[in-house]
């Protein structure tokens, strides 16, 4: 059976530290813009983590939650790209081909999740941090629109070791970046379509909802809800 | 041929043509042939440990082979070697389970920083100018050699001085060693937010002069005083895992948090009840739950040095009670009989006291009182509790003060930036002005280095041999060691090798026990014994802690606001703020990036006038600085907070000359008896001196794409 790769993101457990952040800049090659670009809204970062603010002083709370790509299986942004660079993968990605974007930004009109960054500029990184660079995922220049791929290259590289060594790819084999960070395992990565994974039983949990699911995107990511003490 | 030789021989033909304009190619070619197996594409996992603060958390490095530019034997050429091209944490590691946080994920980009010092370097301009010029390590080691004969002929060892960032390694180990052999005092460590006071605090409760493990995992209650755990006090990324355990590993059972702040740090805004109270009335909080507890037998009354520490405790606190805790520090008397219920309805639960309140003049009653208070939830070596890690009660460096400089003829740095973690007020900068001769080890020109004489680069720590013996962090006992995971970009060399040759060739030679930073880091064994001890001053079977109300600098009337600066997630203690991926990371709790800001509550800006984005003038007794406003729910309206880690005069291109530094406003004022700084101590007052400037940039609040075009200034 096809997989159907899905995260699930325990909001109970996160503690919006932002390792994730950092590790998806390490992990797939996001430049910085520097403070200029920044301030004109054009910082890049795959995965951020969005904060509330309720209610106020001193009964005031905060509560975060790490946004990424969904990997809507009725996703909005793909429909829209007249060059099918967006387009949907067997296993339920919603992938980005850099060669096809011309860059008209119709599929960041499109999404409602904000999570795709057009590249304004050729990315720089002044010598010798391009040593940095992870050699597996293409470095992307100007005019083209990037997101989270759920580290593709991690999928792909999981499952051309399980080929070469004739196994089964396991639950857990394949963790992408931010996953791999989190350090309260907040996060977690798997195949929808194992009903044993770890990832299809939280996304199962009655703590369980999509982000913004009454547009009918059919996310891909599900959020446990942070819990309440009395 | 096999393949290997194959892939050598293709580098070999590389790089002579990269060398066919060198006179003698062939002596210099076989230093660019990688030695190293190997395979293009193919990734290698080596281990490390993470230099950013002192858990020591394992990291694993993604090797893989890449062309570098690079210079060797003072020839410059392109070289196939295997870099680290991204860290992780360690799976197995007891410390950080696998996990890494964002200031770790960022460490490699110390190694590639495009400012990193590439070689030894000579002041050659006015001391602070920031111009060098490049020696070789030969002359760069002479004249180290030189000083310090100088001062030995002078009869004068003491007045060499050793500052470093401690780290609890080996090459502490070996600084204290090469410095006590010559005649000096023991290294002094300088950190800006240290916890001196806790580990005094913990001397004298438990007997361990060190930080505790919180076991969180099995926690069912943690009450947080002002500790950071989540964020940055003590050993995060371990925390952060017992934390998701505590929450959410255990069917049916989920631990409860709650968090007694001034201002809502990121640890607070995880907790299920966040509660603030007035600054430096913690302690008093704490032991009001303790007046509860033994008031209502509802946990056995405790005994011994815990309990012998608090003035009172025999006759059940009867200075603490609920109405008398409302009136200090502000919270519901009712409230502290429903906490102190909550407390003790399940078990095990644990209270951690941990940055501002150990910041106040009354820093130590405080630790002592949440010492207590934990002691009487049972949580002192219990499952779900406080555990002391064996083996790691001793040697921490001595602290410094300006002091040392004031004493200093010859003043070796290690990676300590005293000139930003100081206040002004303590004239640090203008003792360090008057040390004749100042050395320093560290990787890049920051504040502090900026005014040396010799520049001594060390590897980074992914080119050299490392270890690490984390105080905490884990129950058992932790000893990384890990030799290099690549070889070095650079003409830099590992300061310990450095201190060994130094050690060497003095005139009277210090006896060392290593030759190399390999058997250093490879030594076991116990810490020297040249390392001091800060011993507890106190007695504590006399001295009885109680509440004495925190002294604050400026007159309440002149200066309304009490002044909170923060260890921010990016960038820690400021050491981490030349990395390009941390300034551009949003800050958790407001999204700004590459910015320094001043948190104010809602009210306080309104009644002021004051806008998000105003440029806002902070003055205290000792100086002013200027910051955007952010306009932040979580916290007092008597409070102010700014983070710590922006606001360097020199830090690299990516740091240098921005944001504010709030360390610079602060009171000189200490806990005693530790002499360490009371930062949450100082008042302030601020005005509206500007619009908004553009200063303040954000993730959040505004559309991609359809920017606020910002007035140029």
């Amino acid at each position: 059976m096809a997989h159907k790769w899905g995260m699930a993101v325990d909001l109970d457990r996160c503690t919006g530290c932002g390792a994730c952040v950092t590790a998806c800049h390490a992990e797939n090659n996001i430049p910085t813009v520097g403070p200029e670009q920044a301030a004109r809204g054009r910082a890049m970062h795959w995965i951020r983590v969005e904060r509330y603010w309720e209610g106020d002083f001193p009964d005031v709370r905060l509560k975060f939650r790490p946004v990424m790509c969904q990997q809507c299986d009725a996703a909005p942004c793909e429909p829209v790209c007249p060059t099918y660079a967006s387009h949907h993968t067997e296993d339920g990605l919603n992938a980005q081909v850099y060669n096809r974007c011309i860059g008209t930004r119709y599929c960041a009109n499109a999404c409602p999740y904000n999570v795709r960054f057009f590249d304004f500029f050729n990315p720089q990184w002044p010598k010798p941090l391009q040593l940095q660079l992870n050699p597996d995922v293409s470095v992307r220049e100007v005019g083209v629109m990037e997101k989270c791929t759920f580290c593709v290259q991690r999928i792909s590289a999981a499952q051309i070791d399980a080929k070469a060594n004739k196994k089964e790819l396991k639950d857990g084999d394949v963790k992408p970046a931010c996953v791999q960070s989190c350090s309260a395992k907040a996060l977690v990565f798997g195949d929808l379509n194992d009903p044993e994974s770890e990832v299809a039983r939280l996304a199962r949990s009655p703590r369980g909802s999509k982000l913004l699911e009454d547009l009918g995107t059919l996310p891909n990511v599900t959020y446990l809800e942070r819990q309440t003490q009395v | 041929m096999d393949r290997r030789d194959f892939i050598k021989l293709t580098a070999v033909t590389g790089t002579t043509a990269t060398l066919a304009s060198c006179g003698n190619p062939e002596h210099q070619l076989i230093r660019f042939v990688p030695d190293e197996d190997l395979v293009p594409g193919v990734a290698e996992w080596k281990p490390s440990v993470c230099p950013m603060c002192s858990a020591g958390c394992g990291v694993t490095a993604r090797v893989m082979e890449a062309d570098v530019e690079t210079v060797r034997n003072g020839q410059s050429g392109v070289v196939k070697m295997g870099v680290a091209k991204k860290l992780e944490g360690q799976a197995d590691s007891p410390i950080n389970h696998g996990g890494l946080c964002a200031r770790g994920q960022a460490a490699i980009q110390i190694t590639y920083h495009p400012d990193r010092i590439t070689q030894p370097m000579k002041r050659s301009g006015a001391r602070g100018s920031g111009d060098f010029k490049p020696v070789s390590w030969d002359e760069a080691i002479a004249e180290l050699v030189s000083h310090l004969d100088a001062l030995a002929a002078a009869g004068d060892q003491k007045s060499l001085a050793y500052v470093a960032r401690p780290r609890p390694n080996r090459r502490m180990v070996l600084a204290a060693e090469f410095v006590v052999g010559f005649g000096a005092p023991a290294p002094y460590g300088f950190e800006p937010f240290d916890d001196r006071v806790l580990r005094l605090a913990n001397a004298m409760s438990w007997a361990k002069e060190q930080l505790a493990t919180v076991d969180l995992a099995r926690a069912r209650f943690v009450i947080s005083f002002g500790a950071d755990f989540l964020g940055t006090w003590n050993s995060p990324v371990a925390q952060s895992f017992g934390y998701g355990a505590m929450r959410q590993a255990r069917p049916g059972v989920r631990g409860a948090f709650v968090q007694v702040e001034s201002r809502m740090s990121l640890t607070g805004a995880s907790a299920d009840h966040w509660i603030p109270v007035k600054p430096g009335t913690e302690g008093v909080l704490a032991l009001g739950l303790a007046h509860v507890i033994l008031a209502n037998k509802l946990r056995p009354a405790t005994t011994g040095p815990v309990a012998e520490s608090i003035a009172g405790w025999s006759n059940g606190l009867s200075d603490y009670t609920p109405a008398r805790v409302e009136q200090i520090t502000g919270v519901a008397a009712s409230r502290v009989e429903r906490l102190a219920r909550e407390l003790t309805d399940v078990s095990p639960a644990v209270a951690i006291v941990g940055g501002a309140p150990l910041a106040h003049t009354n820093g130590l009653f405080t630790a002592l009182a949440v010492n207590a208070l934990s002691e009487l939830l049972g949580a002192a070596n219990a499952p779900g509790g406080l555990y002391f890690t064996p083996g790691r009660d001793t040697s921490h460096p001595a602290a410094f003060t300006a002091d040392v400089f004031n004493r200093a003829k010859v003043l070796l740095l290690d990676n300590a930036n005293p000139i930003y973690g100081s206040p002004k007020a303590t004239k640090v900068r203008e003792a360090l002005d008057k040390v004749p001769f100042i050395a320093s080890f560290g990787s890049f020109v920051d504040d502090t280095s900026v005014h040396a004489d010799l520049l001594l680069p060390d590897h980074s720590f992914l080119e050299s041999w490392v270890d690490s013996m984390p105080e905490s962090g884990s129950i058992e006992a932790v000893t990384i060691v890990a030799g290099p995971v690549m070889k070095p970009l650079h003409n830099t060399r590992s300061t310990v090798d450095v201190l060994i040759e130094v050690a060497g060739k003095l005139k009277s030679p210090i006896a060392l026990p290593w030759k190399t930073a390999e058997e250093v880091a490879k030594s076991a064994g116990p810490p020297s014994p040249a390392v001091q001890r800060v011993q507890p001053p106190m007695n504590r079977h006399h001295t009885k802690a109680q509440y004495e109300e925190p002294f604050f600098d400026g007159e309440a009337s002149q200066y309304p606001l009490h002044f909170q600066p923060y260890l921010s997630s990016q960038f820690g203690d400021g050491s981490a703020a030349n990395l390009p991926w941390l300034q551009e990371m949003p800050d958790p709790l407001t999204s700004a990036m590459w910015s320094s800001w001043v948190e104010i509550n809602p009210q306080t800006a309104a009644r002021a006038q004051i806008a998000q984005g105003d440029l806002i003038e902070i003055t205290s007794q000792h100086g002013s600085v200027r910051a955007p406003a952010m306009i932040f729910p979580g916290i007092a309206p008597d409070v102010v907070a700014m983070p710590v880690g922006n606001g360097h005069e020199t830090f690299t291109r990516y740091a240098s000359n921005r944001g504010a530094n709030p360390i610079a406003i602060l009171a000189p004022l200490t806990v005693e008896p530790t002499g360490s700084l009371a930062w949450a101590a100082t008042r302030v007052k601020i005005a509206r001196a500007g619009g908004n400037d553009g200063s303040l940039i954000m993730f959040a609040g505004e559309m991609r794409e359809h920017p606020h075009e910002h007035e140029t200034r």
